[in-house]
Parts: C-alpha cells; structure tokens; sequence
C-alpha cells in the first residue's frame, strides 16, 4: 500500500481507492443480480409479471371441422384418418414450423395399461407432422416421479430415438414464471424450455380415468406443465383444469382412445381396467373433444366432469361437442 | 498538535482530514471477514436453492443398528458386504435374498418369519427374529434371468404423490405408511421388465381396505395367498399390512413368468399379519364366489354399530347370495344386533326366526329388501339384499348349523 502524506493521499492513492470501492459495488450489484431468483414469487411482496403463452392455435377455418371422430384399430391408422378429416396435417403444420409434442407420460408404466401415451401414438404424429414439413419436434413432459423413467418404461424414449425427435427432460433451468388470470392459477412455474422455440403445439394424450377429477384427457394433459410442488392444486383440482384451456391455446389436440383406462386411474396396473374404444379423437377445441372421451369413450355423464363445465362456462371451449363443426370417420 | 498546526486550513472554514496509515495486520482481518461472509453468502444459495422435503424427516435408517438382533459383529459385516455385492451382481443362480420383514404389530406375527434368512443385516438360523423394515431398505430380490433396472424408490404417506401422483389419495384414505418399489428387468428380453410396489399400511385392515377397493372382479385367485388374484399382467394381493402389486410390461411368457415368481417370493418373505381380520377369517369358504370379499370399515347396513365388516357373496341354491359379518365383543355384537333389530322394526317388518344353535335370527323387510341377521356370540352376521328372503333364511341357517363352513 502506498504511503499516504501527512498533507492527505495522493492523487493515485484516491484513483486506487475510488476504483476499488466501485469494483466492489460493481461486484456486489453482478453477485447480487446472479443471485437474485427472478422465477421466485413472493406473494404480497413483490408485483411480477410472468410469461403469458402466446396462442399457438390457428385462426377458426369455417370451412373445415374443429373436431374430428375416427374408428380404428391400428394408431396409425386411426391418426391418419382422424387427422385427414380435419383437412390433414398441413392445416396445422407448415414447413420448417418447430412443433411441440406434449404426450402424458406422469407414470413409469408400461404402454399396455394406457396410463400414458401410447408409443405408437406418437410414432403415427410425429409421422405426420413431418410429412407436413415441420424441421423438428421436440417431446416435453414434466412428470413428478424420474421423467427418464417415465419416458424409458412407457416406450417413448425409443420413439424418440428411432423418428429423431427431441425428448426434453425437465430441469430446474427449464421453468420460467407463469402469470395467468386464472381461477386458481394466478403465478406458477411452468416448463417453458420446450416453447421457447417451438411454434406449433399438439398435445397428444390418452384416455382415462382419474382418481380426483374423474377423468384425465386433452384438458388435463396440460397439468404436466406445471412446476413445483402441484399436487396442492388437487384441492382445487376442478378449477384448475378449468384454468388449462387459458393457460394453452394448442394448435391441435389428439385424444388416444384406441385403448381407454376405464377404472383405477390415473395409474391404473391391470389389463382388466383397460378397454378397447377404438377410437382417435383429434380437434382445436380441447373442451369439446374431451366432452366426447367422456361420454363415448369413458361412457360416462358429462354433468359431472365440472371442469369441463366451468370451461364452457367462461368461453374457453364448448363442451357441447355436437354443437362443433364434427366429422366422425372409419380408418 | 503539531501535525494539526502544520495542517492547517488553507483559509476560511475549511477542515482537512487526515488519514491516518491502516496497518497491515487491519487490513488482512478486513480480507479475512469479506471472504467469511462470501463463503457464508455462498452457502447460503448452494443450500437454499432447493426446498428439500425430508430435510426434517427423521433418518429411520439410522435406528438400524437398534433394530436386529445383534448375534456379533461378524454377521453384521457379513450381511453389509451382501448388500453391496446384491445389488451390482447379475443374478444367475436361482437364489432368494429375502429382504427385511416389514413392520409387524403382533409378537405372533413376527415369530412366523423368524427361520427366514435376511440378506441386509438381518440374522438367520435358529432363533432368529423378523426386524422391523426401516426406510432405506432395498428391495433386493435375486431370482435366475432377472436383474434390477433401477435402484428402490421409497415413499412416505406425504410425498406419494411424487410417485402415483393423483392416485395418492385413495391409498391416503386407508392410512398408507409407505411405498417401496423397485423395476426388474428380464434379462433375456430387452425392453422387457417387473415392476415391485409394496405398499404398507398402518393395519392389515387398512392393507386389505386398499385391496379391496382396487380389485379386479375378473381377477383370478391365486394358490399361494388367500387375499391374491392375478390378472394378463399382474399379480395383486395383501400379505400382512402389504398390498403388493406385480406388474409385468408385456405378456411374453418369460416375463409373466418372472412376474409370478416375484409374486411367490413376495407372499412367502413378507411377515403374515391378520390383526383385525377376524371377520375375514370366519367367512364361510363354500359357495363363496372367488374376489367378491370387501372389506367396509365403517357404518354398514347403515348400521354406526357394525364397523370393521367383510362381506361376500355366496352362490347358493342357484341365486347369489350377498353375506356381511363382523367379529367384536360378545356383548357389543349382541348390542348391535339389538339395535339393529330395532331399527328394522322401526321402518319395516321384522319377524324373529327360532334359534338354531343358540343364536338369535331375525329376517326383516326393510326399504323393498330382505335381510336375515344372527348374533352368536362375538359374531354378528346376515345376508342382506337377497330377492327370496326364504333362500336367505336357508342360508343362514345351514351356515349356523355348520353345513356350509
């Protein structure tokens, strides 16, 4: 340290001195910024806005069906006829478009007791979208339990792997805040990663039972966003799937009814709760197309799917399916 | 002074201020506290950057030690190198390393396992006793053309959800304790694997409760449990407080054969507990149509006096015949029987059959059904719903006189 005059300090000790201090200020403004956690709300504390999704779904096309009901026994097949109903996949899918894919894969269960999307469900999409010209397609779910597990033992992680797509796992860098004025989900965290670069959305899900809200489909399928611990939404569990069709305008949802777990979901785990619907449902309007899983596929009373209800209540879908411009097709 | 004299204002008010020189001793304890509050800083973000759940949980695994019989220190060692040793070897002999007993409420129970060897920790030979299974014990099963595919996942009742997600609640409601699970995968077939859950309850009620709840009415029984069926791909069944499920991935042979295997080692290596199913056990075993037993733990028949009831359905002289029972204290179930009696009396019609062996009958109309109802003893019975109330009677009665046990 350079010795200070017994007038004061000298020019250069003053420039030293004053350059460090600002160094260190500097450096505590970096390490604090780094610090800070911006996706971390604090209710009450601090205003913040997070991410709204853009809408991914394309303009209402009044000349083809928003909905689309076909009859099959093999996926591809099905998928096939369902989306050539629809006015086939280059409706949606445009060349060079970053697709989305958005299976159900929240169980480490086997594809035979259709918990989660089926393999050949995927496989017959993911052909699809291609053949519209789409440049990628990523495949993105945030299941609570190991998600390379989930995605291994449900087959997807093969799908994957044999039609080139880009399977995502969740990591803590992959949230982003989620701001929606919805009934029950205002802000949350949400696996944003897959979105960042995609421009088209399908979500891709099965048909099935489930334990809280009845039943798990289209709608539903969009809970695997979601970050954090959400299993505390299962209180509200209605109204927050009644938030999904605002938080999510995708460009196009597909219902996987060839296999439907009728009983003891979401998991299910015998064959016996499975039964054979033979069906692909795929539409633009996620309410009316689980409107119908449940009353054809589950063949159950629509009265009591309340999430469904409070959807079509405020305008995010239509639960009455058969008010929809349908087409209902054999594969 | 003297240095205040010689820095004397230039003029005017002006003040100058000196500094004085900083020693060298000052300045490295100011480095060393900015690099402990740096580090402090550090460690704080590393920490709290993740919300760990069990950070508070008690480490149960830690009782281990306490929870063996201690037979020296050589079995210890022993059975830690076998840990250590199961879990990365391939499996090519067909030997079974039972893993520890789960919890066992009565002193009956845990001596029923006590021959078993015990491949963690536990002891084997003469004298040796169930250990209670702590949180952390690995599911270690060694049978030939199988190998574990992942390690053993635990869950608490709190954070099932993390596993079975939605479906959580419904083993919440029949008090779940915890899951163990682990995957197996078939050696021979790649993609091919068995999945173990084990489920434990706070009772073997509760365990059977869940059972019940998730059974497959096409299930088929199986020979080596009682409480068991299977299905195309699985197998099902309550040991003790375990309801355990069996899940292949497919329906190739060698899978649903390593899957039945895993089910057998499981129903033999888990520790019998039917404290509490009493009722269950006095359930007539004639006529009695295969997965048709539940379990109803409260309020049946309407009843706030029969809980913790079985009931089954029985064929019987060509009609199906729906049968409860409950096991309580002589003078409980006489009590209820009253009550329920009255009860009967009070919104239909009762008639009072002779007895037959000592136990009191009655049949009643009641809300458009027939229902005939006996007390003996510490057992309180009947076939309720039936459309001939005369074949319900019969029933009954043949059941009393020991004709259809």
């Amino acid at each position: 340290m350079a010795p200070i005059s017994q007038d004061g300090i000298t020019r250069r000790e003053f420039v030293t001195r004053v350059g460090a201090t600002a160094a260190l200020m500097a450096g505590s403004v970096i390490a604090a910024r780094s610090l800070w956690q911006p996706n971390h709300f604090v209710p009450g504390f601090e205003k913040q806005r997070g991410l709204q999704l853009p809408s991914y779904a394309l303009a209402l096309d009044k000349l083809l069906p928003s909905m689309a009901i076909a009859h099959g026994e093999a996926h591809e097949g099905t998928i096939r006829a369902a989306i050539g109903a629809l006015g086939g996949m280059g409706r949606f899918i445009k060349r060079g478009d970053v697709v989305m894919i958005k299976p159900n894969v929240a169980f480490d269960r086997p594809p035979a007791l259709a918990a989660t999307t089926h393999p050949d469900a995927l496989r017959a999409v993911a052909k699809l979208v291609f053949e519209a010209g789409a440049s990628k397609i990523i495949v993105a779910d945030n299941p609570i339990n190991s998600p390379a597990g989930c995605f291994l033992k449900s087959g997807l992680t093969a799908v994957a792997s044999e039609m080139n797509l880009e399977l995502m796992y969740p990591a803590l860098k992959h949230f982003s805040p989620l701001q929606l004025d919805g009934e029950i989900l205002k802000n949350w965290t949400f696996f944003h990663e897959p979105f960042k670069n995609a421009n088209k959305v399908i979500g891709l899900s099965p048909c099935k039972d489930h334990n809280l809200c009845h039943a798990s489909m289209t709608t539903k399928n969009w809970y695997g966003l979601l970050g954090g611990r959400r299993n505390q939404f299962h209180q509200h569990i209605h109204s927050i799937v009644s938030d999904f069709p605002l938080m999510m305008k995708p460009t196009l949802v597909i219902l996987d009814g060839i296999n439907v777990l009728m009983s003891n979901g979401p998991t299910g785990g015998r064959l016996s709760d499975v039964k054979r619907m033979s069906t692909i449902v795929a539409g633009t309007d996620m309410v009316a197309v689980d409107s119908y899983g449940y009353t054809h596929l589950l063949e159950r009373n629509l009265d009591e799917l309340t999430y469904l209800h409070k959807a079509t209540e405020r305008n995010l879908g239509n639960c009455n399916w058969k008010d929809s411009f349908y087409k209902e097709v054999q594969a | 002074m003297a240095l205040l004299q010689k820095n004397k204002p230039p003029g005017g008010n002006r003040h100058s201020f000196v500094r004085t020189p900083i020693p060298v001793s000052e300045n490295l304890i100011c480095v060393v506290l900015l690099v402990i509050i740096a580090a402090i800083g550090v460690a704080i973000f590393l920490k709290g950057r993740h919300f760990d759940p069990d950070r508070f949980n008690v480490k149960v695994s830690s009782l281990n030690s306490t929870s063996s019989s201690v037979v020296g220190k050589s079995q210890t060692i022993a059975a830690t190198t076998e840990i250590e040793s199961d879990s990365t070897k391939d499996s090519t002999k067909s030997q079974t390393t039972p893993p520890r007993p789960m919890p066992t409420e009565s002193p009956a129970a845990s001596t029923e396992t006590g021959g078993a060897t015990d491949g963690e920790g536990g002891v084997e030979g003469v004298g040796a006793r169930s250990t209670p299974m702590v949180k952390g014990e690995p599911l270690e099963i060694v049978l030939e053309g199988m190998k574990p595919m992942s390690p053993t996942e635990f869950y608490n009742a709190d954070n099932l959800y993390e596993k079975i997600d939605g479906r959580s609640p419904a083993y919440q409601n029949f008090h779940v304790q915890a899951l163990r699970c682990r995957t197996f995968a078939v050696t021979s077939l790649p993609g091919s694997f068995v999945d173990v859950y084990e489920y434990t309850f706070d009772s073997a009620v509760d365990a059977f409760g869940m059972f019940s709840l998730e059974r497959d009415p096409k299930g088929k029984p199986t020979d080596f449990i009682a409480d068991g069926y299977y299905g195309d791909m699985g197998w099902f069944f309550r040991r003790g407080l375990v309801y355990v499920q069996i899940i292949a991935s497919d329906q190739n042979l060698q899978t649903i054969t390593l899957a039945e295997a895993l089910a057998r080692n499981r129903a033999r290596e888990l520790p019998e507990n039917d404290h509490g199913l009493e009722g269950r056990l006095m359930l007539p075993t004639k006529g009695l149509i295969p997965q048709s037993v539940s379990f109803i733990p409260d309020n049946a028949q309407g009843q706030a006096e029969l809980r913790d009831v079985f009931v089954a359905a029985y064929s019987f002289d060509g009609e199906r015949i729906p049968f409860f029972i409950m096991a309580a204290k002589p003078d409980e179930a006489s009590r209820a029987w009253k009550l329920f009696h009255d009860f009967c009396m009070r919104f239909g019609k009762v008639e009072d059959l002779p007895d037959v062996k000592g136990s009191k009958i009655f049949s009643a109309q009641l809300f458009g059904k027939s229902k005939v109802v006996y007390v003996r003893g510490g057992e309180l019975g009947g076939v309720f719903d039936v459309s001939d109330v005369n074949k319900g009677q019969a029933f009954i009665e043949h059941y009393l006189r020991g004709e259809n046990k």
